[in-house]
């Protein structure tokens, strides 16, 4: 049997640039990985983590299982096209295999296998009825494609308010992507109608078309079609690597190098690539985005963050316009590190790192009292005297002694300049503070602050210094009875702060005391999913009234459950909501503080 | 048969525009929520810059107003407003054949401005206190000692986007200048200073009087906003501010921390944008018509506005507001009948 026609040309230039251009990029982003990255590959290569890392592809790559969470139609579509396209290609090269036994196949053979194959017997082999099962595979790709078309029309029914504004490359792409299944359908369909070796769907429809017509137009359309079928293959792949269908194979080196345990870090690296060009521009990242429900910004989202990352494109516009809340981190289906990447990139867009800025915290110390537990308020807490008043009688109430590390001024916890992108100066600032810590020999760091938390518990080295957020020590303190809080009968409901939550993982400790102190209902949108105050330091080109847009649409979900009063666990959070509800706002520790016993 | 023209507020521009009216020949009603007319002058004491007693501008007001018989009805706050009639909060609805809003201000509440610790710590006031105080005839820290230092602050809820406050008050530099005046005169040993981002002294005698309390009564002026205050251990209060014209940080102890607090809208502004064609500005403001003929014109026939209602002013640009309106009322009236 003769594997060769004019028509295979495009597909075979197609998958040979596709593959040239893919191998190219993921041996030059390997090799400039840094050494410790490597080596984490080679300690790793041989561990559960290679076979953990085999099965999430599976489910990830192929079923796509996260975005089945997200909206079950658009799953399915997903899986379809995913899935179902695989399965083309395994089956088909099974096909081929049961028909022609060992024989090398050319790599389009199984592609063009109904093309190629008239000539032998068209019966089951193995007693599988090969024919109706590729087409039952198609007809399950055509669903997704389907589904594709009518996300374009309706994509609210598919969970999607918002879809991606393409690209002119994403386009083509998208658009040869499309007519690649019809094609095939067409294709096969015709020369199942001059040969008669189609399946249940091709041979119904070929020979309707062999109804239809005579056979020499058959023979022309046949010609065309497989020509056009093999066109749009190569012009698919073709725009593959270069646009944002390089996500189908890039997710899987990338969740293998994840699973050996490299991560992005605050200074870019050349595992971002792999990160970069993983996004599918699936679009899930737009919706959760309060910038632009709420800010009416529509072109700063991670999907298009990422994307002007990747052409080289980025304007510190995109870059500095994110609240770093989270939202699309928790909901993206590749798992990528939106937040990460977005600050290593504002790093190299800002990190102007000056010697002297910094040098008057030398020899600087205006902490005061004695006590094995610190308490650090941080500049928000600072500028909210109410919880550093409550601070004061809970620690007073539990007859703890405390060290105050900041209370008379000190110097920033460093996270609102790394979040910046000036890791430099914010690594100075870290570094005097975990000198100001050892020096006073504190065992346990209290924050009010969930900004400081984060930094001291990712960045700090504090080794034998236990940290802790204030609603994790005040509950601490209630259960070892040092604190008696009575209950009461006011309704509360509480907004989790992005670092506090998402960022650190803290979402009982708050509400448990809430619990002891009154009842508390939950809003909507809550614990992970949990809406962001809008004053995030992280966003250093929102204006106030973007941020007051986002905190009054804050303050009404809030305030929609019906709650007496709004407690938060953030100074900045408590400030933020503060100026979006007439509810009062409190801080967890003001709540306390007032049912102390 | 007689028009009938209903004047929400009865502060200085509702009193004067009730006067107007009459001297035109035309009856009103003055709608007044709280229980006397006068506004926010009856909790005045002194008048910038000329010192003198609020009482002296406010006495002749009521008394002209009583003596000309004009229909007073204290305790009825207004809900909606309406070209031909006002809603009460009571469910009454009263007639009119127009309507002057006189509803005025809110003075900025100081406690949204954690940062300062007014309501938190004792010896932060504001400058409605300073007043109150000074009508009540002492004032005096808690302790009941004189204070050897007291900084006051500019711009509290002014031209603060963080409050979402971005116009200026205007009146409240003047404000400032006059306490600290005040302040040096009941306390000649006391350092006053006053903490600025810009001094804008627009009315007559205002620069004057801003040189005389640094000539004069040297009190200092510095260019930089507090950040915090917090107290100190011997009960007094530590502020932080930075001296922009210096350029340096500055730390210091007082006795009193006098906000000086700017005029935010009314509330019951957005309950009487309600009406069909009346608007707030951006910064809560009733909208007139336009801010040079029509300035006490609302962009509906039939509702008028004057004095604080629409902007920051202070007495006299307010009285005259209300006589103003009462013109533009007659012309209307006259001009329907």
């Amino acid at each position: 049997m003769n594997f060769y026609d004019g028509f295979i040309i495009p597909f075979v230039v197609g998958c040979a640039v596709l593959f040239t251009v893919v191998l190219y990029k993921y041996v030059r982003w390997f090799v400039r990985l840094p050494a410790a990255d490597k080596r984490l590959v080679r300690r790793n290569f041989f561990s559960m983590q290679t076979l953990r890392g085999i099965g999430e592809v599976f489910s990830e790559c192929l079923l796509h299982r996260r975005i089945f969470r997200v909206n079950p139609l658009l799953g399915y579509m997903h899986m379809s096209l995913a899935f179902g396209w695989f399965l083309l290609i395994v089956v088909g090269w099974i096909e081929t295999i049961a028909y022609l036994g060992g024989r090398l196949v050319p790599i389009h053979g199984h592609v063009f296998f109904k093309y190629f194959s008239t000539s032998l017997p068209h019966h089951p082999v193995w007693g599988i009825d090969f024919s109706s099962v590729m087409d039952a595979l198609l007809l399950f790709v055509l669903s997704g494609v389907l589904l594709a078309w009518f996300k374009r029309l309706r994509s609210r029914a598919m969970g999607l308010r918002r879809t991606t504004k393409h690209t002119l490359g994403d386009r083509v792409a998208l658009s040869a992507l499309w007519f690649v299944f019809p094609l095939r359908l067409l294709a096969e369909s015709l020369t199942s109608a001059i040969f008669h070796n189609g399946g249940f769907l091709t041979g119904a429809i070929g020979d309707a078309l062999a109804a239809a017509m005579p056979l020499r137009t058959l023979s022309t359309l046949e010609s065309s079609a497989w020509w056009l079928y093999s066109c749009a293959l190569g012009v698919f792949f073709v725009s593959m690597p270069f646009s944002r269908y390089m996500h189908i194979f890039t997710e899987v080196p990338l969740i293998f190098l994840r699973r050996w345990g490299i991560r992005s870090g605050e200074k870019p690296k050349s595992f971002d690539h792999f990160q970069l060009e993983a996004c599918s521009r699936c679009g899930i990242c737009i919706d959760p985005c309060q910038l632009q429900r709420d800010a009416g910004f529509n072109n700063v989202q991670s999907v298009y963050f990422i994307r002007d990352r990747r052409y080289n494109m980025l304007r510190p516009e995109v870059a500095d316009n994110c609240l770093m809340c989270g939202r699309c981190e928790q909901r993206c289906p590749v798992g990528l590190d939106l937040n990460t990447l977005r600050l290593n990139s504002r790093s190299r867009l800002h990190d102007t790192p000056s010697d002297r800025r910094y040098d008057y915290t030398a020899g600087i110390d205006r902490s005061s009292g004695t006590g094995k537990t610190g308490y650090f308020a941080g500049c928000m807490t600072l500028l909210s005297p109410k919880i550093l008043r409550a601070m004061e009688r809970i620690f007073n109430a539990s007859g703890e002694e405390v060290w105050w590390a900041d209370r008379e001024g000190g110097v920033c916890c460093g996270r609102p300049l790394k979040l910046a992108g000036e890791t430099n100066a914010a690594t100075r600032m870290m570094r005097y503070n975990e000198e100001l810590f050892r020096r006073h020999g504190i065992t346990t760091l209290v924050t009010s602050c969930p900004i400081c938390l984060r930094v001291f518990r990712e960045d700090y080295r504090l080794e034998g210094i236990e940290v802790l957020h204030h609603s994790e020590y005040i509950l601490r303190l209630a259960k070892a009875g040092r604190l008696q809080i009575e209950p009461g009968e006011e309704l509360f409901t509480y907004h989790d702060p992005c670092e506090l939550g998402r960022g650190c993982g803290i979402y009982e400790e708050p509400r448990e005391l809430i619990r002891c102190a009154g009842k508390l209902v939950e809003p909507a949108e809550t614990r992970e999913e949990a809406l962001c105050c809008g004053s995030s330091v992280a966003n250093t080109a929102l204006n106030d009234l973007g941020q007051q847009r986002i905190a009054r649409s804050v303050g009404a979900s809030l305030g929609e459950t019906g709650a007496d009063a709004i407690v938060t666990a953030c100074p900045l959070c408590k400030k933020a909501i503060a100026r979006g509800t007439d509810r009062p706002v409190y801080d967890l520790a003001e709540v306390v503080e007032r049912h102390l016993a | 048969m007689s028009k009938k023209v209903i004047i929400v507020g009865g502060g200085v521009a509702g009193m004067q525009a009730a006067l107007s009216l009459k001297g035109q020949g035309i009856d009103s009603v003055i709608v007044e929520k709280s229980d006397r007319l006068g506004g926010k002058l009856c909790d005045w004491h002194k008048l910038f810059p000329t010192f003198t007693p609020a009482s002296e501008v406010l006495g002749p007001l009521k008394e002209a107003v009583e003596r000309a018989g004009v229909e007073v009805r204290t305790g009825a706050e207004a809900e909606r407003i309406a070209p031909d009639s006002v809603l009460l909060k009571s469910g009454e609805r009263l007639s009119a054949d127009a309507v002057v809003v006189c509803s005025g201000f809110d003075l900025f509440d100081a406690r949204i401005k954690e940062e300062y610790g007014y309501g938190i710590y004792d010896n932060v006031y504001t400058t409605a206190d300073i007043e109150r105080m000074m009508n009540e005839g002492a004032v005096a820290l808690p302790g009941g000692h004189a204070p050897r230092r007291i900084a006051f602050l500019h711009c509290v809820g002014s031209r603060d986007e963080k409050v979402g406050q971005r116009h200026c008050s205007r009146v409240c530099c003047i404000t400032g200048v006059k306490q600290a005046m005040e302040m040096k005169t009941l306390f000649p040993q006391c350092e006053v200073y006053n903490f600025y981002m810009d001094i804008r002294m627009f009315g007559p005698g205002y620069e004057e009087l801003y040189r005389q309390a640094q000539e004069e009564y040297n009190i200092h002026f510095v260019r930089g906003r507090i950040s915090e205050a917090s107290p100190t251990f011997d009960g007094r209060l530590q502020i932080k501010a930075e001296d922009t014209l210096v350029g340096r940080p500055l730390k210091m102890s007082v006795d009193m921390l006098v906000l000086i607090i700017g005029m935010r809208a009314g509330e019951s502004n957005g309950r009487f944008a309600q009406c069909p064609g009346v608007g707030c500005a951006s910064n809560g403001f009733l909208a007139p018509a336009d801010l040079f003929s029509g300035s006490v014109l609302s962009p509906v026939e039939g509702v008028f506005y004057a004095g604080t209602v629409t902007a920051p002013k202070n007495v006299g640009e307010s009285m005259s507001e209300g006589a103003y309106a009462a013109l533009r009322v007659a012309e209307y009236l006259g001009a329907r009948s």
